[in-house]
């Protein structure tokens, strides 16, 4: 039996791999500002301190939503290549491919929304695209959806890559995720966390991207035909089991920080189980069937659909989360952890995590849905689990990154700071979200009720806090990111 | 007769035969028939075709077709001209498209992807499947939702068949290479990465 390796090999990188990781991490840190920006311009004009004309606020709300799922994915992209190319050899050539469809994508998107004045959200469902009433035109629809196929091909690409790799190394997918351990024998404790939530990636989102390859070309069809028309609910479950997946995907992908770094400041391995294992097959497959509890209000579908939406969805998220927050908590109880930014971020992750995932499931629960799902109790739900959970993991290894290029963790007066307000204004922020869908205020609306405006006032606020303490986040981290790599610290022992 | 001169007349013979009047016949009556059992025949009988190939021939192919691209370009953009309704209208009507059909399925798509997949990738090869599998469903999809008739020659129910034939195709295909990249053995593409750093 091979022995549990503490620190796995050097996360030294080569210099062309070096490059490409500034671009992903750089680039997602610029985007991140923007869309926040953006953010802050929505909640400003719901609380009427901007004035904001319900058109603009209908693009600009277009443009956050997709471009931060799309920045979200870029980012934990980069986490899992990062952390799986120490197991794996992976070709650069297909992340590079991904960042520069990535580019693309996002170019067709700013073009369709700013250009074009496309205002259907990310979450298009048919026949809005293409039924505007005069807001923007099929052209600007087409672009919109265009730009989504090449963010998607762009991942598919990164996704193959990435199997190719797992293949050569473990013979297929399945032991790559540890199945073969699963009712019995000795599982190596050596076996690579990473890999084993990367396969699983892999595995769910190129479902996601295949079910979007399909849908998007259909809306492309109807908006060249317009005498084509598609089953709109069938639209609804493709778009939803594509946008679901790939969003979930970005938990998955960012967590890996958390198993690869966590241990490194509890001076603690982080062993690998068989509920690890199990809890990681069962999620796999659950993720991939729960985007129905998106459609919970839909009465045309099924029945039993939306059961299976509402059963999963409680058993999706909680077997990874329950093994990864409970694996953290004991990895770090009284193992005299090293305090610093990093390891502050990565306990901010779990805890974000933690506290948004429940709202999410008692909004996949079918009687509290019927109540709140149209409310901003859902937006409450993704920020927090988004703002709070997926981008700490994404700063953790950026943080922890600079730090090794430095041989010593940053850990400066200013950071110390940046991580309760960002912390303080994410709580607010969301909150405000929860509370206002406790009030059944309605979502993606651009004008409140005046009974509302109390509430968006302090989400605006909560959210400018957010984008302060992220300016100084990016402003740092590109600092670090920028400055040529120095000597490499001993494993990282000291963080 | 050589091996060699068996592998190019067998086919050959083949491709021939399935442009017969009875055959031909026989498989253009019904749009499912067509586009399930004669374009794709049609193809593979052009695979085979390219075992025949010198080896000579082949190598001198082979410069113009590093990773398969090439050859997968030029399947790609001829198997795109079938899928339209009205070729296979016009491939039914008129006989010089006809002949254009059983030339260029076998020479223009068969014979190249059997050439180039050896030399593709596993990326290049998942893109490939993926793209089949979403193009089945997407005209399946479209077959079942479209309200007219798409082929003149052809009923709105026969359009009808094939789109859940289609569908089920996609999802048959999709399954099996879901199980096969769980559960299955892989010889990996040579190039491919078999160890890690």
């Amino acid at each position: 039996m091979a022995a549990l390796t503490l620190y796995p090999e050097s996360e030294r990188l080569p210099r062309g791999e070096r490059i490409t990781f500034n671009l992903y991490m750089i680039s997602a840190l610029l985007l991140f500002v923007l869309m926040m920006v953006l953010g802050v311009i929505m909640r400003m004009g719901q609380s009427l301190w901007l004035d904001v004309p319900p058109d603009l606020f209908y693009q600009v709300l277009s443009m956050h939503g997709a471009g931060m799922v799309g920045t979200m994915s870029l980012a934990t992209t980069a986490v899992m290549w990062f952390f799986l190319r120490k197991y794996v050899r992976l070709h650069l050539w297909a992340f590079l491919a991904n960042y520069l469809l990535f580019l693309c994508g996002a170019l067709c998107i700013i073009g369709a929304v700013f250009v074009g004045r496309y205002a259907g959200l990310w979450t298009f469902l048919y026949p809005l695209p293409t039924h505007a009433m005069g807001m923007w035109g099929n052209g600007a629809a087409a672009c919109f959806m265009v730009g989504y196929l090449f963010i998607g091909v762009g991942s598919l690409l990164f996704y193959l890559d990435a199997a190719a790799a797992i293949i050569g190394r473990y013979g297929n997918l399945g032991r790559a995720m540890g199945l073969q351990w699963l009712f019995g024998g000795t599982i190596d404790p050596d076996h690579p966390k990473a890999v084993v939530a990367s396969t699983m990636v892999v595995i769910a989102n190129s479902l996601g991207i295949l079910a979007g390859a399909v849908v998007l070309v259909m809306y492309l069809v109807a908006i060249a035909y317009p005498e084509f028309t598609m089953n709109a609910l069938y639209a609804k479950n493709l778009t939803y089991w594509f946008g679901h997946m790939y969003i979930n995907a970005t938990i998955y992908m960012g967590v890996m920080a958390v198993y690869e770094l966590l241990a490194r400041y509890s001076g603690r391995p982080y062993a690998i189980s068989r509920p690890f294992l199990w809890s990681w097959a069962a999620s796999c497959v659950f993720v991939i069937v729960v985007f129905p509890h998106h459609l919970l209000m839909d009465y045309a579908q099924p029945r039993w659909v939306a059961v299976t939406g509402q059963v999963v969805s409680y058993l999706a998220g909680f077997p990874v989360f329950l093994v990864t927050v409970w694996g953290a908590l004991t990895n770090i109880h009284r193992s005299g952890m090293r305090w610093s930014t990093p390891s502050r971020l990565l306990i901010l992750s779990m805890f974000g995590w933690a506290a948004g995932i429940l709202p999410a499931i008692l909004d996949g629960t079918i009687g509290i849905n019927r109540v709140m799902h149209n409310t901003q109790w859902v937006p409450g739900h993704f920020h927090f689990y988004l703002l709070l959970g997926v981008l700490p993991m994404v700063l953790a290894l950026l943080y922890h990154v600079i730090g090794s290029r430095r041989a010593a963790p940053p850990d400066s007066g200013a950071d110390r700071l940046g991580v309760p307000v960002y912390l303080i204004g994410g709580m607010t922020f969301a909150l405000a979200f929860l509370d206002a869908g406790h009030m059944s205020v309605a979502r993606r609306m651009s004008s409140h009720l005046a009974e509302w405006i109390p509430n968006d006032r302090v989400g605006a606020i909560g959210a400018s806090l957010v984008l302060l303490a992220m300016v100084y986040f990016a402003v740092r981290i590109i600092h670090g990111l920028l400055r040529a790599p120095g000597a490499e610290s001993t494993a990282h022992a000291a963080g | 007769m050589s091996v060699r001169a068996l592998l190019w007349w067998l086919p050959a013979g083949a491709i021939a035969l399935l442009a017969s009047p009875p055959l031909r016949h026989a498989l253009e009556t019904s749009m499912t028939a067509q586009m399930l059992l004669q374009l794709p025949l049609l193809a593979v009988l052009g695979g085979l075709l390219a075992a025949a190939l010198p080896t000579h021939v082949r190598t001198a192919l082979a410069r113009w077709d590093q990773g398969g691209c090439s050859g997968l370009l030029l399947a790609s953009v001829t198997s795109l001209l079938w899928m339209l309704p009205r070729a296979l209208d016009a491939g039914v009507d008129l006989p010089w498209v006809a002949g254009a059909k059983f030339l260029s399925l076998p020479l223009l798509v068969g014979m190249p992807l059997a050439l180039s997949w050896p030399r593709m990738g596993f990326v290049l090869r998942g893109v490939v499947c993926m793209e089949a599998i979403a193009s089945c469903f997407r005209l399946g999809w479209l077959f079942l939702a479209t309200p007219q008739q798409l082929c003149s020659n052809y009923l709105l129910g026969d359009q009808q068949r094939l789109g859940y034939a289609l569908l089920a195709i996609g999802g048959g295909v999709f399954v099996l290479l879901l199980g096969r990249l769980i559960g299955g053995r892989w010889t990996l593409p040579a190039g491919e990465a078999r160890r890690p750093r």
